[in-house]
């Protein structure tokens, strides 16, 4: 199109040209389609994938955040819980020990108690054998010495009727 | 006047000012049509050749770790564009609506740019920009009867009252003609400027043209290409009846 501002010639800058509009409207679609096959898609690909990969990362570190939390959780938990049973077990021990502390004073004491009983009995016992022998022993003697001092028999009833009242006011004394 | 002054005048006036390229258009016959490739298709051959050989390189091999400034350069145009369109679509239309304006992107400031090395910009043939408000006005189309259905599309035209039909109307054609020529009319003002300056100063032409160019091929191409694809968004998003 020759556009040319000699004199007489028209000006022909202002024409549409069909020609031309079918050929730009071809071409334009051309670079439509090369811009979007060689430059956009590609691109928009790396792009997604990339924002796909990152988020995906993301993802991840927080999943391995979070399963550490439980962990360290689940850590401090079983900590507290074997403090817990330590400080049971030396608690019931310490209770099973006085326990058992009382229960060996206890015996201790029942049997010391039992022993004391039974020595008292024994000591009763040998108390009264005694008395009983010396009682028989000094009814022997004060017969035989009544039957020196005297020389004379002493009917048997008369004489133990004599000692046991001899005898109880030994034994009042 | 002077004599030596007609004499310059009609000096001048022999002198053709044209604004094309050093490319030459093309006629070739297919499908029994005479085809004629004018040289801003030519130039956007060009310009297709250059970005097809980019994006390739661009995209190939990337890594899942980025190993050098290849695959960085591609993310951040990839993630410049859907995030554009992200924020100004919304959501939904990213995956659909980043390549498309990415690319338009591309093209359109390549196609700018090829005007700093002497060839002829295929933005300032309106035939070109055209061809692209088309393609928004059939998104435009396509988006309004896709979310509101045939019959939503149809009532929005007596939306918000029945008076507003012929605006509706008007608005659904203007919206991408405007688009269409503000790009095209950007850019072929400063090429015909350009143009006229260099013609004006002859063979003093250093300097002011290239500040000319710098500004029209580059920082006018930048913001025009981005108002295009803001408005190619926006009027698409607009046109969006479930939101």
């Amino acid at each position: 199109m020759g556009i040319t501002l000699s004199a007489g010639e028209t000006l022909q800058l202002v024409n549409i040209n069909t020609d031309t509009i079918i050929f730009t409207l071809i071409n334009t679609l051309i670079i439509f389609l090369i811009y979007r096959f060689f430059l956009h898609k590609p691109v928009m690909k790396i792009l997604d994938e990339r924002k796909e990969k990152i988020a995906g990362e993301m993802k991840a570190a927080e999943d391995a955040q979070a399963e550490a939390e439980a962990m360290k959780q689940e850590y401090s938990d079983k900590l507290k819980e074997s403090r817990e049973e330590a400080a049971q077990i030396v608690s019931a021990a310490v209770k099973r020990a006085g326990e058992r502390e009382n229960q060996i004073l206890a015996e201790a004491q029942q049997e010391a108690a039992e022993l004391k009983k039974k020595a008292e009995e024994s000591i009763e016992l040998e108390k009264k054998k005694a008395i009983n022998e010396i009682k028989d022993q000094i009814s022997d003697i004060v017969i035989m010495a009544s039957e020196k001092v005297c020389e004379k028999e002493i009917s048997k009833s008369d004489n133990e009727a004599l000692i046991n009242k001899f005898i109880a006011e030994v034994g009042n004394e | 006047m002077t004599e030596s002054m007609i004499l310059m005048a009609e000096e001048a006036a022999e002198r053709t000012f044209t604004i094309d390229g050093p490319l030459k258009s093309i006629t070739f016959e297919f499908l029994g049509k005479e085809w004629v490739v004018a040289e801003s298709v030519v130039t956007q051959w060009l310009v297709m050749v250059i970005l097809a050989v980019v994006f390739f390189i661009l995209g190939r091999n990337l890594k899942l770790k980025p190993e050098g400034r290849r695959q960085v350069i591609a993310e951040w145009i990839v993630g410049f564009f859907t995030g554009y369109v992200e924020t100004s679509m919304g959501q939904k239309y990213k995956r659909g609506y980043g390549p498309y304006i990415g690319a338009l992107f591309c093209f359109i400031i390549l196609s700018c740019l090829m005007g700093l090395f002497g060839l002829r910009n295929p933005t300032s043939d309106v035939s070109v920009t055209a061809s692209w408000g088309i393609i928004t006005f059939v998104l435009v189309l396509y988006t309004k009867i896709k979310t509101g259905g045939f019959k939503g599309y149809m009532k929005s035209f007596i939306e918000p009252m029945p008076f507003m039909l012929p605006f509706n109307i008007i608005g659904d054609f203007a919206n991408p003609i405007a688009q269409a020529l503000r790009l095209f009319g950007n850019n072929v003002s400063g090429m015909v400027i350009g143009g006229l300056v260099y013609f004006a100063l002859g063979s003093f032409a250093i300097l002011v043209p290239a500040v000319l160019s710098l500004y029209f091929d580059l920082f006018s191409a930048v913001i025009q290409s981005y108002i295009f694809v803001t408005l190619t968004m926006s009027y698409v998003a607009m046109a969006d009846m479930e939101e």
